[in-house]
């Protein structure tokens, strides 16, 4: 997850990765923006080459199973409503695949680093420097709104791949690993609940922490 | 905004029903280049919108975007589908039948498109695009087409990978020439 995609961008919308290289990508792409938007290009070239392909005309068949799969399942209407709350006219939501916490927003039109920008730009935020918690610390720190509709996590120098827990009046929320490059790991939030404490872990030790004061 | 897309993420059937009346024809194109049988070709095509269109969290973006995802998705469904089943033999008779290895180009369909295409393709130095080709329009994996250029794996990834960063760069700049 701390690696970027690389030349796997390119490849994955020609079809030339193995199911598990898709999988990584799709999981990768869902957490971070730089290659979120390196894939987006590769797919809009890789479309540019399917124009050129014949194109040929699928059997009636096709279109009654797939009506007949867009059904609404019993039971699945209420799940999706609740997953996927927010309206997609500017920002893009991208929904974090553990416990239906939704984690990102990015616009995919947008660099990687506007977005949280752009964010920030639009909001009065806080910022705190994670106090560390081991022997060999990570300098991070993070930067939330105030009205908690977002956060912001940055981490210099991760050396390795940093784990981050949240905390909320509810319960604790596995955030993942945090996206990024060797040199940098970041991740940008639009939790539902007001995030009140986050914990780096290192190789499943505490390496920093910080509380979030609204 | 574009009701497509909106009522796409939505999970709304019309949403669903939108893409399939503009884009069947072009993404089962896309599923029958790889895969000789139409049943499974259809199969590939089905898999791959209703996938998308019931986690449509996973797409961000406008319409042409959503397009070129579901190009993406169905591309990757039809050369998965023929990896799980074991079925290089079809693949391979597809890819002699479709271009000889030594001249993969596109086949015309639209005129002015494929024109475009092929100027930026003809752009591209020779061992990027006959990397590229030879994966796109040959239906090769990059191991294939380093064991057949006698050229080692990474070489060719990137060799792939320069040609659709390069070929973005020369699309982008022929953008709106079309009138
Ligand atoms: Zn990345």
């Amino acid at each position: 997850m701390t690696e970027h995609l690389g030349e796997n961008a390119e490849l994955y919308p020609l079809g030339l990765l193995d199911d598990d290289a898709v999988h990584d990508v799709e999981r990768h792409i869902a957490l971070c923006f730089a290659c979120a938007e390196r894939v987006a290009q590769a797919q809009s070239v890789a479309a540019a080459l399917a124009a050129a392909l014949p194109q040929a005309t699928p059997s009636p068949a096709l279109e009654r199973r797939l009506r007949e799969s867009a059904r609404p399942q019993p039971g699945a209407a209420k799940a999706r409503a609740s997953i996927f709350p927010f309206g997609l006219a500017a920002a893009i939501a991208l929904i974090f695949l553990g416990l239906g916490w939704q984690t990102l927003v990015l616009h995919q039109q947008l660099k990687a680093d506007d977005v949280a920008l752009v964010t920030m730009v639009h909001s009065h935020f806080n910022h705190v420097s994670m106090a560390p918690e081991s022997a060999n610390p990570v300098a991070a720190k993070i930067l939330y709104a105030r009205d908690g509709s977002w956060i912001y996590i940055i981490a210099d120098k991760p050396g390795g791949s940093l784990h981050a827990i949240a905390e909320t009046a509810t319960g604790t929320i596995d955030l993942g690993v945090l996206p990024g490059t060797g040199e940098t790991a970041s991740l940008l939030l639009h939790p539902r609940e007001r995030i009140r404490s986050v914990t780096l872990q290192r190789a499943g030790t505490d390496v920093a922490s910080a509380r979030l004061m609204y | 905004m574009d009701e497509l897309v909106d009522d796409f993420v939505a999970r709304r059937p019309s949403g669903l029903e939108q893409a399939y009346a503009l884009w069947s024809r072009l993404l089962f194109g896309v599923a029958r280049h790889a895969i000789a049988d139409r049943g499974s070709a259809e199969d590939c095509v089905h898999d791959a919108l209703v996938r998308v269109w019931r986690s449509p969290n996973r797409f961000t973006g406008n319409r042409e975007m959503l397009k070129a995802y579901l190009i993406a998705c169905v591309r990757n469904e039809s050369l998965g589908m023929i990896r799980r089943e074991g079925r290089r033999d079809a693949r391979e008779l597809k890819a002699v039948r479709l271009a000889p290895v030594s001249s993969i180009d596109p086949p015309v369909v639209d005129p002015v498109e494929t024109q475009r295409l092929q100027a930026a393709l003809g752009r591209l130095p020779d061992e990027q695009r006959t990397a590229l080709t030879l994966a796109y329009y040959g239906n090769k994996t990059h191991v294939e087409i380093a064991r057949e250029l006698d050229v080692p794996l990474g070489t060719i990834k990137s060799r792939i990978s320069m040609a659709m960063r390069k070929l973005q760069t020369e699309l982008a700049s022929t953008e709106g020439v079309r009138s």
